[in-house]
């Protein structure tokens, strides 16, 4: 079992969270959707797995690289 | 000279020449070579070898040893650095690859020399140059002093000069201090390994000098240099990762400014890829795509070969081949500041660009960004100074120029990316959108200051939201196609054809070959 860590792309907020932990994950699928720059900037599966732990919340700031849930594969 | 001398046989003459060669191969002694094979370093000449085609290295000045005294007659074998010539993927190269088990590879006098041999020979004879390295910077005490300065430095006025006649090439595989980070900071392409380290000098002598501990990382480390500097083009793990790296860099260049880059054989599947854009590209014009899985499905399946992907990343800049022939690609990412251009993209563009026109490389542009960055950080930074260095860049290029307005494109930055004249030929997208700037934001400059009315103000915003639709475009001129994004790869090889330089064989005329190498 691999845990690997989805960071963001980009400063930003969080606008909406659209998996729950548990749920089963291809690669490219959308897990959460930042907003930076008035851009809709959605966050990806980089590894198919199940989500194991999401660690921001909706309108929470992020940071570049900070991460924002786990994959477990 | 003693009688023996005169009295040895050919066949003696032959075996100390051998003798001497063997030394020479060396290097260091068997002892720090050794350390660097447990350390999982590669040495001088087992990266030689790992960049060259097999057997292919034909090696100058090996038996250059320093004079600058007895003792270190017998202790620089090859003097530090091992030069020569040979073949990567059958192309000849010359190669300088710096032993740091000699005087950790300082500079001095005869190794300076073989470095302007193979330099000159390069340069005269039109093929690449690599540098792979590690150098400690000047050797001492052959430096110290009037005479050593006088002697040792600047007899050379051409030493620094780059006027792009070949590309150049550099690997930082470990301490590279003098000259290892000048000629980095020469070449069109440098490829750092991480846990080395570039700058201007060694921690330990940058320690001194401020009296302030400095770690070796913070003062010139990979992560630096890839993401803050932007000095370096890509990031290796290992030795072995970086030499391949090169050896990819050179498949896209031709081997001087006189000829175009060579062609390869189209990867099967090219074709079909250009279908799945439009299941990239999102429904919502407020929806940001990394446009570097766009790039993917346009080119050569697998040829893209992004440069300093970690720095400025609201713009993309990479060498692919569309169809087999090799094309510079410049792309706004709206995954990042929704591919608003900082002073770090313009930056990294506008060395691209050079780099392109330099060897013969046109150029494509992928446009989707509402501008430049605005605000006190990119003012600090000079940002109005650097928009300009890329905008006569572009102006300059004299290579096809192709731009495609995929969505956004606004402001100064619609010129910047090749709009209007500033590209050979505009295509547009059904999704794109053309204009000075936000209807909102131009109606509240024009009202500044001003007592307006609702209705006045209404009509002014009405006024302001003028098609900015690809139509409007079409209907004018200012953009010669519109194409469904799926047939952006078709278009793009057609129009390739169209603007090839017929006139003078694919070779451009290289305004921009002496422009700087860092901005």
């Amino acid at each position: 079992m691999t845990t690997t860590n989805v960071t963001s792309e980009v400063i930003g907020s969080v606008w909406k969270v659209e998996m729950n932990v548990g749920d089963t994950v291809q690669t490219g699928d959308v897990i959460m959707i930042l907003e930076s720059m008035k851009m809709e900037i959605p966050v990806e599966a980089p590894t198919d797995g199940k989500i194991a732990d999401i660690l921001v919340k909706p309108e929470e700031s992020v940071d570049e690289d900070q991460i924002l849930c786990t994959i477990e594969s | 000279m003693s009688m023996e001398q005169k009295t040895e046989t050919l066949e003696e003459r032959i075996d100390l020449l051998r003798q001497r060669e063997v030394q020479a191969r060396q290097m260091g002694g068997e002892e720090k070579i050794a350390r660097r094979d447990a350390a999982g370093l590669m040495n001088a000449r087992t990266r030689i070898d790992a960049l060259l085609d097999a057997d292919s290295f034909s090696e100058t000045g090996l038996l250059g040893v320093s004079t600058f005294s007895d003792a270190d007659r017998k202790t620089t074998p090859g003097d530090g650095k091992v030069a020569g010539f040979g073949l990567v993927d059958g192309r000849m190269i010359g190669i300088v690859s710096n032993d740091f088990t000699v005087k950790g590879a300082s500079s001095s006098l005869t190794n300076m020399k073989k470095i302007g041999h193979v330099k000159r020979t390069a340069t005269d004879r039109g093929f690449p140059l690599v540098f792979l390295g590690e150098s400690s910077g000047a050797r001492m005490p052959d430096n110290m002093g009037a005479e050593g300065m006088g002697t040792m430095l600047g007899n050379d006025p051409h030493q620094y000069v780059r006027e792009r006649e070949t590309p150049w090439v550099s690997a930082i595989l470990g301490q590279c201090f003098g000259s290892s980070a000048w000629y980095a900071c020469l070449s069109d392409f440098v490829v750092m390994r991480k846990g080395a380290i570039m700058a201007v000098a060694s921690p330990a002598l940058a320690s001194l000098a401020i009296g302030q501990k400095v770690e070796p990382e913070d003062l010139g480390g990979w992560k630096l240099h890839s993401e803050e500097t932007g000095l370096i083009d890509r990031v290796a793990e290992t030795d072995q990762e970086a030499l391949s790296e090169i050896r990819r860099f050179l498949s896209y260049m031709p081997s001087h400014s006189g000829e175009t880059p060579p062609e390869a054989e189209v990867p099967a599947g090219s074709d079909e890829a250009a279908e799945k854009i439009l299941q990239i590209l999102p429904d919502s014009r407020k929806r940001g795509y990394d446009v570097r899985k766009i790039i993917e499905c346009i080119v050569d399946q697998g040829s893209f070969f992004e440069m300093k992907p970690r720095f400025g990343r609201p713009g993309v800049t990479g060498l692919a081949r569309l169809e087999g022939q090799v094309v510079g690609i410049v792309a706004n990412n709206p995954i990042v500041k929704a591919g608003a251009l900082d002073v770090a993209s313009c930056e990294k563009i506008t060395r691209f660009l050079v780099m392109c026109d330099s060897f013969n490389i046109p150029i494509i542009m992928l446009v989707d960004t509402p501008g430049f960055v605005i605000g006190i950080e990119g003012e600090r930074k000079k940002a109005p100074g650097k928009i300009m260095n890329f905008m006569v860049a572009l102006q300059m290029c004299t290579v096809p120029k192709l731009s495609v307005i995929m969505r956004k494109s606004y402001g100064q930055a619609y010129l910047n990316m090749g709009g209007g004249r500033n590209s050979d030929s505009v295509a547009v997208w059904p999704t794109a959108e053309v204009s000075f700037m936000d209807p909102q934001y131009a109606t509240d400059v024009v009202t500044w200051g001003k007592e307006a009315s609702e209705e006045e103000t209404s009509d002014i915003r009405e006024e302001m939201e003028r098609n900015s639709s690809y139509l409007g475009l079409a209907e004018i001129f200012a953009a010669q196609s519109v194409i469904a994004p799926q047939d952006t790869r078709r278009y793009l090889v057609g129009e390739l054809n169209v603007q090839k330089l017929r006139r003078s064989n694919g070779i451009g005329r290289h305004r921009l070959a002496n422009w700087p190498t860092t901005y």
